[in-house]
C-alpha cells in the first residue's frame, strides 16, 4: 500500500507529524499550487500500514488517516505489491 | 464498508479552518458508525447552528442541519415518528449549553435514544470567537477582553443530572479511545452524550496563547485526565492541577428510554 | 356512516387532525388551545400515532418539522405567545418546504395579554412573522364544523405545496359547541414524491419539489441555509438566493386560485362585509335578520395567499366593512386592491361584534 496525501483536501495544520509514531510526515518548507504548505513524507514504505495491511487484512495504526481533520491521509493499492524490506527505529 | 462511504466526497474540503477538531471528530463519528454496521438509509445525522453543526453536511446520509440550539428538538420528532432510524446529533458548546440548553436537558430527562457528539471547542467558532457558556474563567475571546469572568459549564456533569444513560468525554487528540466511546454511545439505547474537547486555534488558540495547532493539542493531551487516575487523588487527598478536566466513561446506567428502535 | 355529534371547536379540531392522518402532534399547554393537545393525547397513542408534550414551543414545532421529514402528518397548537416563539421555526419549514400544520387559537395579545379571550391579532404575523420573504397558507374556520373540515383541508394543503400551513381559529370557535357532522373518511392529498433522477429541491412547473421523507434511502441534505437544488448550502451566489427565495414566495402566491376559498353572499350588493373566522357569524346574524340584497358578504376561509379576485365578485360594491378582531390587520390587504373605500371595523377586548354595531357601522355609509 501506498500512503498518499491529498494535496487538494490538506489544509497544513500538520496533525500527522504530531502523531505518526515513526516520523514519517515532516513539516513541509514550500507552497503548494493553492497556497499552502502540505507535510512531506519521509521513507514512507516504514508505515506499518504501508507494509502489513495486505497481509493482516485490516487497518493498522491509522493514527493520522483518523486525526486528519481533513480527511486528505489515504492508502492507495500498490500493483503488483511487494513486501519492503525496511529498517524500524524505535 | 468504509468511512469513506459515509462521506460526501463532493463536498469536501470542508469549510473547517486548518487544524480544526470539528474533522477529526466527524472521523470518529463515521468509523463508530460505520463499525456498527448500520445502513446509511437508516441513519439520519441532526445538528444546530455553528461549526460543529456544518458536519452533516459532509455525510452521505439523510441530514437535518436545523435551527440554532434546536436540533435536539428535531431529534425527538424524528426519533418518535421514526424509532427504526438511528439518529446522531452534532453540536458544539454554544448551540447545547447556551440556546439549546433546555432542549439538552430535557431530551437527556425523556433519555432520548440518540447519540449527542458534542464539539466542545470552549468559544463561539462561526461567528469569529466570542465566549459560551464552556469558556473557561479567565479565558481571553472577543466578547470577554479582560478574561471570562463566569464560571463554566461542565455539560458532561449536566447531562449525568439529566439522565442520561451513557455519558464520556474525550478530546480530539485520543481518537481512538474517542471511536470507542462513540460506539459505546451508539450501542446504549437513551441518550449518550459524548462530549469531545477540541482545538480550535483560529479563534481559541490564537487569543490564549496557544498559538500553533501542537500547542492546543498538547493542552489537551496534557490536561486530560482519566477518570480512576482523578478518582485516586481524590481519594488521597491529593490536588488536582488547575484546568484538569477528566477523559473516560463517566457514567452508563440503564433508565428507561424513549424511542428505542423495536 | 357519518355521525353527528355535540362537540367543542378544540376537539374538532383534533378529530380533524386524526381524520386527515395526523399521527404526530408536539405541543405545550397554552390556553385558549390545550383541548387540542388534551384530545390529542387522549386519541393519537391508541391511533398508532405518537404524542408528546415538548418543554417549550420553540421544540414544539421542531419536533413537528423532524417528524415531518420522516413522512408523518404532523402538527402543532398554540396560541399568542406560543406563536411567537414559533417564529423562528417557521421560517425554517418555510426555507426547508416541510409540510406542516400549525392551528393558532387566537388571544388578545400582545404580550400575555388575555389567555382566556379570543382576537384575531395574529393575523399578518402568520404571514409576516419570521424573518425573511416567504409565503404560507393560512385558514380561518367560523364554526366547530369548519375547525374539523380546515384541519383536514390544511394538512392537504401542506402536502400539496410543502408549506406550514396555518388554522387560524380564536378563542370563540375554539371554546364554543356546536354540533358538527364527522365524515367516515376525508379526502387526503399526500406530497408528490421525489422522482428518481431528479434533485431533492428541483421543481418542476408548479415550482413544488417532490419530496423523499428521511429512511427512503436519497440521502438528502436538508439544511435552513440558502441551499441550491441538490440541497447544499450555498450561502454567498446572489443568484441561488433569488432564485430559491423566489421560488418559496411563488409556489404559494401563484397558486392563489387553487388554494382560495371563500364564500359569497348578494353578490350585486353595494355595501359588503369581508369577514374571516368569527366575526363572519355576526355579519351572518345581521344578513339574517335584515334580509337586504344591498348588504354583501364576502367571507374568507382563506386568508392567505390573499384572493384578491374575491373582492371582483362584488362589482358594484361601494364600501367594503371589515368587522375585525384586530386594529384591521387584513383592512390594509383589502385596501391594497380596491378603489373603494374600505372601513375597518376594529374591535379588542375579546368580545365579538354585535350586529346593532356593524348595523351603525353601516348607516354611517348608507
Amino acid at each position: 500500500m501506498k500512503l498518499v496525501i491529498d494535496e487538494i483536501r490538506c489544509k497544513g495544520c500538520n496533525l500527522c507529524v504530531l502523531v505518526c509514531p515513526y516520523r514519517i510526515f515532516q513539516e513541509g518548507t514550500e507552497l503548494n499550487d493553492r497556497g499552502i504548505v502540505t507535510p512531506v513524507l519521509d521513507r514512507p514504505e516504514r508505515c506499518t500500514n504501508c507494509r502489513l495491511q495486505p497481509l493482516y487484512g485490516r487497518l493498522l495504526c491509522g493514527v493520522c488517516q483518523m486525526i486528519c481533520p481533513d480527511q486528505a491521509i489515504t492508502w492507495v493499492d500498490e500493483r503488483p505489491f511487494e513486501p519492503h524490506k525496511v529498517e524500524v527505529e524505535f | 464498508m468504509s468511512t469513506t462511504e459515509w462521506r460526501r466526497e463532493d463536498r469536501l474540503p470542508h469549510i473547517y479552518c486548518s487544524g480544526c477538531g470539528n474533522g477529526t471528530v466527524i472521523n470518529c463519528t463515521l468509523a463508530a458508525v460505520d463499525e456498527m454496521g448500520w445502513k446509511r438509509e437508516e441513519t439520519v445525522f441532526l445538528s444546530g447552528i455553528g461549526c460543529s453543526s456544518r458536519a452533516p453536511g459532509y455525510i452521505n446520509t439523510d441530514s437535518l442541519h436545523t435551527t440554532h440550539g434546536r436540533a435536539l428538538a428535531f431529534a425527538t420528532g424524528v426519533k418518535l415518528a421514526r424509532p427504526d432510524l438511528h439518529v446522531v446529533v452534532f453540536t458544539g458548546d454554544g448551540d447545547l449549553a447556551a440556546i439549546g440548553g433546555n432542549h439538552f436537558i430535557h431530551a437527556c430527562r425523556r433519555n432520548l435514544d440518540v447519540t449527542v457528539v458534542c464539539m466542545n471547542n470552549q468559544i463561539y467558532g462561526m461567528t469569529g470567537g466570542q465566549g459560551s457558556p464552556t469558556t473557561p474563567p479567565g479565558a481571553i475571546s472577543t466578547t470577554t477582553p479582560y478574561g471570562s469572568s463566569e464560571p463554566a459549564f461542565d455539560l458532561t456533569e449536566l447531562a449525568i443530572a439529566a439522565g442520561a444513560n451513557y455519558v464520556a468525554r474525550w478530546t480530539s487528540y485520543h481518537v481512538k479511545e474517542l471511536t470507542k466511546a462513540i460506539v459505546e454511545g451508539l450501542q446504549t439505547p437513551g441518550l449518550a452524550f459524548i462530549e469531545v474537547r477540541t482545538q480550535c486555534p483560529t479563534n481559541y488558540g490564537r487569543s490564549n496563547k496557544m498559538r500553533e495547532v501542537s500547542d492546543m493539542i498538547e493542552y489537551l493531551r496534557s490536561h486530560a485526565m482519566l477518570v480512576p487516575k482523578y478518582n485516586r487523588l481524590i481519594a488521597e487527598g491529593k490536588p488536582i492541577p488547575e484546568g484538569t478536566f477528566t477523559v473516560g466513561e463517566l457514567i452508563r446506567r440503564n433508565r428507561p428510554a424513549m424511542g428505542v428502535r423495536p | 356512516m357519518s355521525r353527528t355529534e355535540f362537540m367543542q371547536g378544540n376537539v374538532a379540531c383534533a378529530e380533524g387532525a386524526l381524520a386527515a392522518g395526523c399521527r404526530f402532534f408536539g405541543g405545550y399547554p397554552i390556553t385558549p388551545s390545550t383541548e387540542i393537545a388534551e384530545t390529542m393525547a387522549r386519541r393519537l397513542p391508541k391511533a398508532g400515532g405518537v404524542f408528546i408534550s415538548m418543554e417549550d414551543e420553540l421544540g414544539s414545532i421542531a419536533a413537528v418539522i423532524g417528524a415531518a421529514w420522516t413522512g408523518a402528518r404532523a402538527m402543532t397548537a398554540t396560541s399568542g405567545p406560543g406563536f411567537s416563539l414559533m417564529m423562528e421555526n417557521i421560517g425554517y419549514a418555510a426555507m426547508t418546504e416541510t409540510p406542516c400544520v400549525i392551528v393558532n387559537v387566537q388571544r388578545g395579545g400582545p404580550s400575555t395579554g388575555q389567555p382566556t379571550r379570543a382576537a384575531q391579532g395574529d393575523m399578518l404575523q402568520c404571514r409576516f412573522g419570521s424573518h425573511g420573504d416567504y409565503s404560507t397558507i393560512a385558514l380561518a374556520p367560523n364554526s366547530v364544523q369548519e375547525m374539523f373540515d380546515l384541519t383536514v383541508k390544511a394538512f392537504n394543503l401542506a402536502d400539496r405545496f410543502r408549506v406550514p400551513t396555518f388554522l387560524m381559529a380564536d378563542e370563540i370557535i375554539g371554546h364554543m359547541r356546536e354540533r358538527i357532522t364527522i365524515p367516515d373518511r376525508v379526502e387526503i392529498t399526500r406530497p408528490a414524491p421525489l422522482l428518481e433522477g431528479k434533485l431533492p429541491f428541483e421543481a418542476g412547473d408548479d415550482r413544488v419539489p417532490g419530496f423523499a421523507p428521511f429512511g427512503s434511502g436519497r440521502a438528502i441534505h436538508v439544511t435552513g441555509l440558502t441551499h441550491d437544488e441538490r440541497g447544499y448550502p450555498d450561502t454567498t451566489d446572489p443568484e441561488a438566493h433569488e432564485r430559491l427565495v423566489r421560488r418559496l414566495v411563488a409556489k404559494v402566491e401563484s397558486a392563489r386560485r387553487e388554494i382560495a376559498d371563500y364564500e359569497v353572499v348578494n353578490p350585486d350588493a353595494g355595501m359588503v362585509f369581508v369577514t374571516y373566522g368569527a366575526p363572519s357569524r355576526t355579519v351572518q346574524q345581521v344578513i339574517h335578520d335584515h334580509p337586504d340584497e344591498e348588504i354583501g358578504h364576502l367571507r374568507l376561509r382563506a386568508v392567505w395567499p390573499f384572493p384578491e379576485f374575491a373582492l371582483d365578485e362584488f362589482p358594484d360594491a361601494t364600501v367594503f366593512l371589515m368587522p375585525e378582531m384586530n386594529m384591521g390587520q387584513i383592512s390594509r390587504e383589502v385596501e391594497r386592491h380596491v378603489g373603494q373605500p374600505v372601513v375597518p371595523i376594529p374591535k379588542l377586548g375579546g368580545d365579538l361584534h354585535t350586529p346593532a354595531e356593524l348595523l351603525r357601522a353601516m348607516e354611517a355609509y348608507r
